[in-house]
């Protein structure tokens, strides 16, 4: 759904929480933030950064489980693109510190997977994490329109 | 409902290296096709081994998890590991993950191969 106000253009998309819908939910919202002016490359960084927010949602918040849903919900404003991706919550997000580097990984002291987050925190302007309660988790995404001191 | 993987992978040998195409998406559903075209070209006795992307619009991080999983039998095997052909978004990935620490990108196959031909030479 696309609804466009005086200042803010947002839209919202639900998709079955499986591995390999969130290709579809990256082309959608890919399209979207082209439209709202954002920069070849940077819409390239949101793709990626979009498309391991929606497998954590998938993986983690939602526990792979048959039957829940992920919403992403985009927010275009003069300032700033913001993406929320939204779970269920049947696992809330629990921070683990900084993750390993490939050299910990090839010594064999955690697992290969797990670079998704550092992803999102290198390939976005801001992102961050809230706790919706009841209603699930929820990782956001922003992308400033204009460039900004301090951010790339 | 299960998206499949749209992920072709196939072997070829170039002047003495191992070359794997991989055409497509590289995500969790690669992990197989990957690991068999490895354990392909090192049971032949692959020495040099060329990653070579193409057309790959989408490299998640359980898809780079599969690659640092070849680095680690690239290492124990004492070969050398080596990429091509990916977007420059996806070099940049790969650096900010520390894959180009243990594999050398190269902008396509030709120049990979020239630069392992050299270093077979020297070798």
């Amino acid at each position: 759904m696309i609804s466009t106000s005086e200042h803010t253009t947002s839209m919202e998309l639900s998709f079955p929480s499986e591995l390999g819908f969130e290709v579809i939910a990256r082309d959608a919202v890919a399209a979207f933030a082209r439209r709202m002016g954002l920069a070849a490359d940077r819409v390239e960084d949101l793709k990626t950064a979009l498309s391991e927010a929606c497998i954590n949602a998938i993986e983690h918040g939602n526990s792979l489980s048959p039957g829940t849903r992920v919403a992403v919900v985009c927010h275009c404003d003069a300032e700033r693109l913001l993406v929320e991706v939204h779970d269920q919550g049947l696992q809330s997000y629990t921070p683990k510190g900084d993750p390993l580097s490939i050299s910990d990984k090839l010594a064999g002291l955690g697992p290969l997977r797990g670079m998704g987050l550092m992803l999102i925190a290198q390939l976005t302007d801001e992102s961050g994490y809230r706790s919706d309660g009841e209603a699930g988790n929820c990782f956001w995404l922003a992308y400033f329109r204009q460039p900004v001191v301090g951010c790339r | 409902m299960m998206l499949e993987d749209e992920l072709t992978v196939s072997v070829r040998e170039r002047d003495g290296i191992a070359i794997i195409d991989l055409i497509g998406d590289v995500t969790t559903f690669a992990e197989e096709k990957i690991n068999t075209a490895y354990r392909d070209v090192t049971n032949r006795g692959a020495r040099f081994v060329l990653l070579n992307f193409r057309q790959n619009d989408y490299i998640n991080s359980a898809g780079i998890a599969i690659l640092i999983g070849i680095v680690t039998e690239v290492n124990r095997n004492n070969q050398k590991l080596a990429v091509s052909g990916l977007s420059q978004h996806f070099q940049k990935i790969f650096r900010m993950v520390g894959l180009a620490q243990y594999a050398e990108i190269y902008q396509d196959e030709e120049e990979a191969v020239q630069s392992f031909k050299t270093q077979a030479a020297a070798a």
